[in-house]
């Protein structure tokens, strides 16, 4: 297993994204409205920071329709999953854990 | 302090970048919650390969055609009743301290399965393979608690 280098990484820092790139790394995928609560903002919020992380390749968003209900799904990407680690490992440099 | 600067644009200092981690750290424990499935779906996978293991024992190939669909039926039905449950997906396969459990899986279904067929097939002993579903699938339900655990211990940071 190769160390991963640390990098900051101005797409994945903003909070609310933090939090996002976090959950998700955890996962597979994640409901929309489950990242919503644990994340603590609204519907619009979410969308705009998923939005950003979508236009910087590190998340895919992918909508299916369950009982007539249209249930979106977040993954992250190779790239997102990449930059994340790589972040988290720039914050463990900076705070020297 | 500049050797707790960063270049790229971004400035952090050591204090909050230790709260970002410890956020980060928060936000996984509180996953660890809800992600842990419950009793009756390890049980109704169990029985699952328990069945699919067993048809083998009827030597008839449609029977254990049938068993297979519906073991991938089955299958899918429990990812979406999972989904639903927790609002998320985990891959049994992930990388990372999950591995020990289903390196275990593998391992054992080889072993039994192999052993089965032998009394099955090459002995001739009718109804092994239904001994080793009954085994695979009481194997496979515990071992799923088990992965559950070590991943609840992993988000936890207890690993």
């Amino acid at each position: 297993m190769t160390a991963v280098q640390p990098r900051f990484d101005a797409v994945v820092h903003m909070p609310p994204r933090l939090q996002v790139c976090g959950l998700l790394a955890a996962v597979d995928d994640m409901d929309f409205a489950l990242v919503r609560e644990q994340v603590g903002v609204s519907d619009s919020v979410l969308s705009k920071h998923v939005k950003q992380l979508e236009e910087a390749g590190y998340v895919t968003v992918r909508k299916s329709t369950r009982a007539s209900r249209v249930r979106t799904n977040l993954a992250l990407t190779a790239t997102g999953r990449s930059a994340f680690d790589a972040h988290v490992a720039e914050l463990r440099r900076i705070t020297g854990a | 302090m500049l050797s707790d600067m960063e270049s790229d644009g971004g400035t952090m200092d050591r204090s909050a970048a230790a709260a970002e981690l410890a956020a980060l750290d928060a936000d996984r424990a509180a996953l660890a919650e809800r992600v842990v499935q419950p009793w009756w779906y390890d049980a109704l996978l169990g029985l699952l390969v328990a069945g699919f293991v067993s048809s083998y024992s009827t030597r008839n190939s449609w029977v254990i055609l049938g068993a297979l669909v519906v073991l991938l039926l089955g299958l899918r039905g429990l990812m979406a009743v999972y989904r639903r449950i927790t609002g998320m997906w985990v891959n049994g396969l992930r990388p990372g301290p999950t591995r020990r459990a289903t390196r275990v899986w593998f391992v054992l279904y080889a072993v039994v399965l192999g052993a089965a067929a032998v009394f099955e097939y090459g002995l001739e002993i009718r109804g092994a393979m239904v001994v080793g579903g009954v085994v695979l699938g009481v194997a496979i339900a515990a071992i799923s608690q088990w992965w559950a655990r070590i991943y609840v211990a992993e988000l936890r940071g207890e690993l």
